[in-house]
């Protein structure tokens, strides 16, 4: 990709951020005020009830008492359930900003207005499938960030209470730069993972006539329930491919953190009982990796490009009517 | 030298309705071409059609380029304003400036700013608070900032009070226009760019039924304000056109022989709104007169 390509994806990836900031900004500021407000509230009535906070500093001792990879695996837990939160809604968010990305300007008639510019649609559908799939994991990933880098002031705040080393034993189990690294990594794996979903939005929103969110959700779901009866009818049996079912599948398996290898759990637990599941079992780049080495992370893939080439061909002719 | 649009058999079907019927069609640099054309004649398809934002028959070549194929290296070249007010609503001045500046090589941030520094609007606005006629000021000085060698002008001040409109077409023509560029408008307000353009097209069904300069209108076509006991001799004389304005008879003649006319009462040139009607107009003018 040369240069001038470049430049122009970021400032049209720019431009989406412009266009949205409630999405992309305001979105995971509210999700981590509302996380902090959670816990502050949570603290004040636990010092209401327990004003020598003897639960709190009792239990941070005997955090602090417990193995390291016991603690890797408690503190992470707390983080990447954070980071899950984040994640759950950041994909609500990019589901909705996906259906209008190519239909608001249609409607708006502003559309003219970018097609004046020496812009071509290819470079238009990557910008707006970047968005979705690289900068809003990004942004997403600052309001998790901040919000973990609060939660263990808190945590220290308390620790120092409980006169425990809050370095060795709350910030270095926490170990926030692995957990930034492997959210970011995880998140974009994610996005790859979920492209034949992002890419259909995008293609919906490239040529619904109105309402491509309805579009986008009721073309696979009238779908899906045709193939389950028709299956039902004439065969007595549901259908081994269902199109919905596979869909909800897709959203289900995917990269979030905290995706916990319960396979693994019970493989191990059945192998020794005496097994206890470290932090890895959460979210390791082993795990995130293993999506990379999979068929239908590839197939996914290939679907995605094709409905993206497809949204880019409803593009060019989005003024020719 | 090349011509800036060169256009040969161009046609637009849509289902079985015809938008553009076999268009031939040469337009040199250095002009301002008036494309004027009632509702449904074609107009909007020929603009989009050069624009490369419709599909097309025939040969069409833009600035030497075939807008269907080539659009992006074309919009390097051409600017348009396609509507009034399509700027997006959500953004604020400063981001369009930004976006367009980055987005077009042949963007300049400084000429932009000087337009930009006579009007009201403030760069922190957003769109949707601008007036309709702030927001074709700051478009025309979006436009005006790129230097383009094809202008493209669709219906830019519908719905603009006279002020605007006035002020819109001065700058075009004083400070934008020069002997490199080509403006092409279509517009209603047909009185308000008579006096600006130097070639005309009427369009109609789809064909073009008049292109030529503004020179050659003047030449085929006289109008003829005629004396009172003079109006059955001159209608003799088959003008393509009457009209009656304050009890005078106003005549309108193609290709006349200027000397017999002469004797029958005032010459003037056309206005072109008057020639619109005449040569668009669904009744014969021998009815109309009746």
């Amino acid at each position: 990709m040369n240069t001038t390509a470049l430049t122009r994806l970021t400032i049209l990836i720019r431009r989406e951020l412009w266009e949205s900031p409630v999405a992309f900004k305001w979105t995971p500021a509210l999700i981590g005020g509302f996380i902090l407000l959670l816990i502050i509230l949570a603290l004040i009535i636990g010092a209401k009830v327990d004003n020598q906070m003897v639960f709190a500093i009792d239990g941070l001792r005997m955090y602090a008492a417990m193995d390291d990879s016991q603690q890797r695996l408690m503190s992470s837990g707390a983080l990447f359930s954070i980071g899950a939160l984040f994640h759950q809604i950041m994909f609500l968010v990019v589901i909705f900003y996906l259906a209008g990305a190519l239909y608001d300007d249609r409607r708006d008639r502003s559309i003219l207005y970018w097609k004046s510019l020496p812009v071509s649609d290819t470079i238009t559908v990557g910008s707006k499938i970047l968005t979705a799939g690289v900068a809003a994991p990004l942004t997403f990933l600052a309001g998790i960030a901040v919000t973990q880098l609060l939660l263990l002031i808190i945590a220290s705040a308390y620790g120092l209470a409980a006169g425990i080393n809050i370095f060795t034993e709350i910030w270095l189990p926490a170990n926030l730069p692995r957990i930034w690294l492997l959210t970011l990594y995880g998140s974009l794996v994610q996005s790859l993972w979920l492209l034949p979903i992002y890419a259909w939005l995008l293609f919906c929103s490239a040529w619904a006539p109105r309402l491509p969110i309805l579009m986008a959700v009721l073309v696979p779901v009238v779908i899906g329930m045709f193939q389950h009866f028709w299956s039902f009818f004439s065969n007595f049996q549901l259908p081994e491919h269902n199109l919905l079912w596979m869909l909800l599948l897709r959203i289900g398996q995917g990269v979030v953190p905290s995706s916990i290898q319960w396979q693994e759990i019970i493989d191990e637990s059945q192998n020794s009982g005496s097994y206890r599941p470290s932090d890895e079992i959460l979210m390791s780049f082993q795990s995130v990796n293993g999506y990379l080495l999979n068929w239908e992370m590839w197939a996914g893939v290939v679907i995605g490009v094709v409905l993206l080439a497809a949204a880019v061909w409803f593009r060019r002719r989005a003024t020719d009517s | 030298m090349k011509p800036t649009i060169y256009a040969e058999q161009l046609t637009r079907r849509y289902g079985s309705t015809i938008a553009l019927d076999h268009v031939d069609v040469s337009i040199p640099s250095g002009r301002i071409v008036g494309l004027i054309g009632p509702n449904g004649a074609g107009k909007t398809t020929a603009l989009k059609a050069i624009l490369g934002l419709t599909r097309f028959e025939g040969t069409l070549e833009v600035l030497g380029l075939d807008p269907s194929k080539d659009r992006d290296e074309l919009m390097q070249d051409v600017c348009f304003i396609a509507d009034v007010a399509v700027l997006p609503r959500w953004a604020r001045v400063w981001q369009i400036i930004e976006l367009t500046e980055k987005l077009h090589p042949r963007f300049s941030r400084e000429h932009c700013m000087k337009y930009l520094a006579r009007t009201k609007i403030r760069q922190s606005a957003k769109v949707r608070t601008l007036s309709k006629g702030m927001v074709v000021q700051l478009h025309l000085a979006l436009v005006m900032a790129i230097d383009a060698k094809l202008l493209v002008l669709d219906e830019p001040t519908l719905g603009l009070d006279i002020l605007f409109r006035k002020q819109f077409y001065s700058s075009l023509l004083n400070e934008y226009f020069d002997e490199q560029r080509t403006i092409l408008i279509t517009t209603h307000q047909v009185e308000e760019v008579e006096h600006i353009l130097t070639d005309l097209i009427f369009i109609k069904d789809g064909k073009f039924i008049v292109n030529s300069t503004m020179d050659e209108i003047y030449d085929r076509y006289t109008e003829l304000m005629v004396a009172p006991d003079a109006i059955e001799e001159a209608r003799g004389l088959e003008p393509i056109h009457e009209r009656v304005l304050f009890g005078r008879h106003i005549l309108l003649f193609e290709d006349a022989d200027i000397d017999a006319l002469q004797t029958l009462g005032e010459l003037h040139k056309p206005n072109i709104a008057d020639l619109f009607v005449a040569l668009m107009g669904e009744h014969q003018p021998t009815q109309e007169a009746a």
